[in-house]
């Protein structure tokens, strides 16, 4: 009988899931697939409506579940299979290989430095910087260790069984591969911690219940919308996000991707793709987008009073403690606000500055408006990872894919299975408040199984 | 402890080149060996590893160490490590002090190793200088028994109790009206996922679970009327409406789940002038009794006193109109059903609900947000005239119901439960959580938590989910049996108190109480060491463990020992100033070394005299870095550092020391580029 509890998704959700189980004197494992906890917050700027700096709120909690004598940190893994026999569920992990020894590594960067290889942040999207193919999450990930990149042609060799460079040891038994740079950067430094050979692993966990925590997704602009796809300068709000971010590629300075000059001319446009048929953008209001480009738009304001900010919208949704002051705020701050739908972009090939087209749903005109810069936002998704957890937690989704509840009204937070919990993200969109709220009532209910 | 008892030894990281690749570190090591008190000293390869961890505490039980400073990266990652090192050696964890090479001088002066060198060295010296007159500490423990008061029997109040009981524990609601269920009994159906139920069944499921719970005891048509103490030992008095008799109850934990009430719109859109002028809320009442006779035309008003100068959006008022406008058209299929809204915020499944409306012809008209529509009567009829944004005009529709959504605001209890509490509340009368994001159910007095409409207005769905979670705050005490903080907290010494009670003020935890004679006592569990009431105490009386007056004056000396004119003293705020100053160092971020830095808990822990003491040695700058505005990790101890710096500038032009000299910044943690900027401009303009 185990009286451990599992956490999937290291995300602010699941690490205050997690800390608060640890804290009331549950063991806790805390499972995220990507190298770092943090989830969402990790790549944000500020947080309405407050515009408290997102990662110096979040660092510390994160710091805090790292060192808690409870709580098992186990990140790049997946949940594989869940079986419940006799009120113990038995889930089985795979744990995808960082090529990295995580006892080891101190993440000094020195790998980081000297490798060769680049490959642009999936993190960062159009804005993005590029990002080394061994290298850290972000400077403040937990666990502070570096992943070698599955790309790394090294890695890609020794699958092949081929021997690397001059090597004459057959690759795939060695231990210490002498070529690769990054191998050579850290035994320099006497850590012998990159281990190209590494293998996925899988680890077996006993606990007594699950709080899925997985999240939410940026839903991404399809069908070349608004000319996302034809033109540099349209970015979503996450990769906006990103641009304001003083730890960002850019170090915080608000640069158009085209020419890397500072965006004087800024246009955001609300419920971009919404609506979409085939669940290609949201069906549905997002609830959190206009709070966000009322923040990016403050920040933008903050960072230089001169840029010119405009936001299209159509329904304002300011739905939470102090989101209407904050909308207030951004208008005193001379964002303008015009009740718009722009329907198509144009840019001009030479400034690469854009021009869209849209309907004043005031007057009923129809205009245009000319940006450097334009920002999508673009909405929340339910993470495309849900399907397959589901499944393997024989779960159900709801038609948009987030996670079903068994009953809203009198069981808030339970799902079809005894034992498997929600927060966060993956019961629908949701801020940050609200994700920690869930959090610690998921963690109630886990922690309260009898096993 | 005598001075010739203290043995410090010193522990320097080479951590593999990204110290020793810049900084001389056996120069730093043979340094060190020549300090005061230290009776060792030691270079490592890399400190953290398993082994030189394990080598760190036999060379500490020989050596029969007793202060241990380790110069390596960072404490704001590795401070819990090398603690629990020195408590498994077997020296008091609080005898530790860390100093930081790696991210303020290996990683920032990389060009200048010589530079680099002399600066380790300095902050090797403020660290003995500060291990020396270091004091033990300890975690402090305030038992905590497993009795928990709720205040409001509504769905978070129920919920709440219903999840501490479940544990065993106790659970006491109090409830001020007659009936639990608060405001869900003047509610009709209560709609969620596509469907909806009853809510008196939906009241009635929960009460009764409530009800029959051996440990829930209930006290309806009652209010409390007194409470002393502090987490793990209050002293509740409840009072009986209509009864003089008074009850006392011993609790340990509170948690707060009074709701919300509808504002009724008072000389507006004639309400209270007429029958047929309801609220949404007597419109439900109306639906639940079956009361709504035969209308023919219902107006819905949108924003009623909502999203204006003074309150925001009610949350629930597009999607509480769509039901009811739906409930409506089902009940009189015939009837003229118009919402008239500036937004229609509906958030996923909700959005089902609007076109379930629409398909049963329910009429969306949009009306300008400065062009709120006008309710008048006429020859007994009521009209209301709107100016419909879609097709720009405007006309009149004919009535004989017209339903406002309505503001809310907290219960009228609330002013009386936060002086009861000492808790805060905000002007919109509900209460404040302690911090917007990430303390949603708490308040920033341990023990007390906050769920549901009373916070702010909530559907039903999250009111419920937040009772389970204010639960979840409650019951980690109660689990555990105490609480616990770390040794970092404040102590007042009596000798010069002059009862001026300041301090208990100023406390942003509420965790300094005055007892009967006026004399403040630190409740140390409730502590948080930000330093705030030490930095303000007008005559000196409160030390904090660890960051002591003396202990940081004696790393201003040791660092001013040498060539003050050319060094800048930088108090930095553990939290995201040193974030900042990590960030500039992870990012390499190339800046002058003049400054030494001195880690407070929090920038209001630096008194008018820190800020001085360095002046008076010689020093060509201060600077003090808190977290940016208005992230404070104590609520608000950055602005009480701002306010004082303003002070402190015209305390140092009479003392005759040019006030420019005295610099802040409040740097976020992700800001590496923003401390650094500061230091360039700070040498550029001290001429440096
Ligand atoms: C552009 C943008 C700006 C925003 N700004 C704000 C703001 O200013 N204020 C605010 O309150 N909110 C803001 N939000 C919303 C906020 O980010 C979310 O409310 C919050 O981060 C949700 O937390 P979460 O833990 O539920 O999900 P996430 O942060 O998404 O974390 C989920 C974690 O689970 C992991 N995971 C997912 N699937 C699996 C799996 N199958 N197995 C293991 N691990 C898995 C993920 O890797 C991730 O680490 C913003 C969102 C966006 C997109
Ligand atoms: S060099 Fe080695 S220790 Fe340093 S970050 Fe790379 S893998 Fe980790
Ligand atoms: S082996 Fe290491 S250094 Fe070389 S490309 Fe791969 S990650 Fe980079
Ligand atoms: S501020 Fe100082 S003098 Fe005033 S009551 Fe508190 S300890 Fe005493
Ligand atoms: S140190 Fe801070 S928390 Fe502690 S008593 Fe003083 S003001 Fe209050």
């Amino acid at each position: 009988m185990s009286d451990s509890i599992l956490v999937i998704g290291g995300g602010i959700a699941g690490i205050n899931c997690a800390m608060n189980a640890a804290k009331y004197g549950t063991r806790v494992y805390l499972i995220d697939d990507t190298p770092s906890i943090g989830g969402m917050m990790a790549r944000l700027d500020k947080t309405f409506p407050t515009n408290d700096c997102s990662i110096c709120i979040e660092a510390p909690q994160m710091y805090e579940v790292d060192n808690h004598e409870n709580i098992e940190i186990i990140t790049n893994t997946e949940v594989r299979k869940v079986k419940k026999i006799n009120g113990t569920f038995k889930v089985k992990l795979m744990q995808k290989a960082k090529y990295v020894d995580e006892e080891k590594c101190t993440g000094c960067g020195a790998c980081v430095e000297v490798c060769p290889v680049s490959v642009p942040d999936p993190l960062d999207g159009k804005v993005g910087g590029m990002r080394k193919l061994v290298s850290m999450a972000f400077p403040q990930a937990v666990p502070n260790v570096v992943t070698v990149d599955p790309s790394c042609r090294f890695g890609d060799m020794r699958k092949g069984g081929a021997c690397i460079g001059d090597c004459a040891v057959d690759c795939s038994q060695c231990r210490e591969c002498p070529i690769a740079l990054c191998v050579k950067a850290c035994e320099k430094e006497g850590k012998k911690a990159i281990t190209l050979w590494q293998s996925n692993k899988k680890l077996d966990l006993e606990v007594k219940s699950i709080v899925v925590a997985t999240g939410i997704k940026n839903a991404p602009p399809v069908g070349d919308l608004l000319g996302y796809d034809k033109f540099e300068n349209v970015i979503t709000n996450t990769e906006f996000e990103r641009l304001m971010n003083a730890g960002g590629p850019t170090s915080g300075e608000i640069v158009r991707p085209s020419d890397k000059k500072h965006a004087k001319k800024i246009a955001w446009i609300q419920c971009a793709g919404r609506g979409l048929a085939d669940g290609k953008g949201t069906p549905y209001c997002s609830k959190i987008c206009c709070m966000v480009s009322a923040k990016q738009t403050i920040i933008t304001k903050e960072h230089d009073a001169s840029v010119d900010a405009t936001i299209f919208y159509n329904d304002l949704k300011a739905y939470g403690k102090g989101f209407w002051e904050f909308y207030r705020k951004a208008k005193e701050n001379d964002v303008r606000y015009v009740r718009g739908r722009p329907y198509e972009v144009f840019e001009d090939s030479r400034t690469h500055n854009l021009t869209l087209r849209y309907e004043d749903l005031d007057s009923g005109d129809l205009q245009t408006h000319e940006v450097e810069l334009l920002v999508l936002a673009t909405g929340i998704m339910a993470n495309d990872r849900n399907k397959r957890l589901a499944k393997a937690l024989k779960l159900k989704l709801d038609d948009l894919g987030y996670f079903k509840e068994k009953d809203p009204l009198l069981s808030p937070l339970e799902t079809d299975v005894d034992g498997i919990y929600l927060c966060g993200g993956a019961t629908g969109p949701i801020d940050i408040a609200e994700s920690v709220a869930q959090a610690t009532a998921a963690s109630m209910k886990a922690v309260c199984v009898r096993p | 402890m005598s001075d010739e008892d203290i043995r410090i030894g010193v522990f320097v990281c080479d951590c593999g080149t990204n110290i020793a690749g810049v900084v001389d570190v056996p120069a730093v090591v043979a340094f060190a060996r020549g300090l005061e008190h230290v009776v060792l000293a030691d270079e490592g390869r890399w400190s953290c590893s398993v082994d030189y961890l394990s080598k760190m505490q036999d060379l500490i039980r020989e050596n029969e160490i007793n202060r241990v400073v380790v110069a390596s990266c960072t404490p704001r990652t590795h401070e819990p490590l090398f603690k629990r090192t020195t408590k498994e050696a077997g020296v008091n964890p609080y005898l530790l002090e860390f100093v930081s090479i790696r991210e303020q001088v290996s990683w920032v002066h990389m060009k200048e190793p010589e530079i680099a060198t002399e600066k380790a060295k300095d902050l090797v010296k403020m660290g003995v200088a500060k291990a020396a007159l270091l004091e033990e500490g300890q975690e402090i423990r305030l038992p905590v028994k497993t009795d928990c008061l709720i205040i409001g029997g509504g769905m978070a109040g129920m919920n709440a109790a219903l999840s501490v009981a479940d544990q065993g524990f106790n659970a006491y609601i109090v409830e001020k009206e007659p009936e639990l269920g608060g405001v869900l009994n003047q509610i009709c159906f209560i709609s969620h996922d596509n469907h909806k139920s009853p809510a008196a069944r939906v009241i009635k499921a929960r009460a009764d679970q409530v009800r029959s719970h051996p440990r829930i005891k209930i006290f309806t048509d009652t209010q409390v009327d007194k409470v002393d103490g502090y987490i793990g030992s209050y002293t509740v008095t409840l009072k009986t409406n209509g009864d003089e008799s008074e009850q006392n109850l011993d609790i340990s934990t509170i948690i707060v789940a009074t709701g919300m009430q509808e504002i009724e719109p008072a000389d507006q859109f004639e309400y209270g002038n007429d029958p047929r002028i309801i609220t949404q809320l007597q419109l439900d009442n109306k639906l639940k009794f079956k009361q709504l006779g035969d209308v023919k035309n219902v107006v819905m008003v949108s924003c009623v006193n909502s999203k204006n100068e003074t309150r925001g959006c009610c949350n629930i008022g597009c999607h509480t109109s769509v039901k009811n406008a739906v409930a409506i058209k089902q009940l009189c299929p015939d009837a003229d059903v118009h919402i008239l809204y500036r937004d229609m915020s509906l958030i996923k499944e909700e959005g089902t609900a609007q076109q379930l409306a629409k398909r049963l012809g329910v009429k969306f008209l949009r009306f300008p947000d400065d062009r709120y529509p006008e309710v008048r009567k006429q020859n007994g009829d009521l009209k209301v005239k709107i100016y419909d944004l879609l097709v720009g005009k405007e006309f009149e529709l004919l009535s004989d119901l017209v339903v406002l959504s309505t503001a809310f605001k907290g219960n009228n209890s609330v002013e009386q439960v936060k002086g009861l509490l000492k808790v805060s509340t905000n002007p919109d009368g509900f209460f404040q959580e302690s911090h917007v994001k990430l303390g949603p159910l708490e308040f920033a007095t341990d023990g007390i938590s906050l769920a549901g409409c009373a916070k702010a207005p909530m559907t039903f769905r999250e009111s419920s989910e937040e009772g389970i979670g204010a639960a979840m705050k409650a019951s980690i005490p109660m689990q555990k049996g105490y609480i616990e903080t770390e040794g970092i907290v404040a102590d007042i010494d009596l000798t010069d108190c002059s009862q001026c009670g300041l301090c208990s003020k100023r406390c942003p935890y509420s965790a300094i109480k005055v007892d009967a004679e006026e004399n403040p006592d630190v409740i140390k569990a409730l502590c948080k060491g930000c330093g705030l009431c030490a930095a303000d105490c007008p005559n000196e009386c409160i030390g904090i463990v660890h960051y002591s007056d003396d202990q940081v004056f004696a790393q201003v000396e040791a660092a001013l020992e040498k060539a003050p004119a050319e060094k800048i003293i930088a108090y930095v705020c553990h939290w995201c100033a040193l974030g900042g100053v990590d960030m500039a160092g992870v990012s390499r971020l190339q800046y002058p070394s003049n400054a030494r830095l001195i880690r407070v808990m929090c920038s209001a822990r630096v008194s008018m005299k820190m800020m001085q003491r360095p002046f008076e040695l010689g020093a060509a700058g201060v600077l003090v870095a808190g977290c940016e505005f208005p992230t404070c990790h104590y609520i608000e101890g950055n602005y009480a550092a701002e306010k004082r710096l303003k002070r402190a500038q015209k305390k140092l032009a009479k003392a005759g020391f040019d006030p420019e000299k005295l610099w802040n910044v409040w740097c976020s943690a992700a800001d590496g580029p923003k401390f650094a900027n500061t230091m360039r401009t700070m040498i550029q303009d001290l001429g440096l």
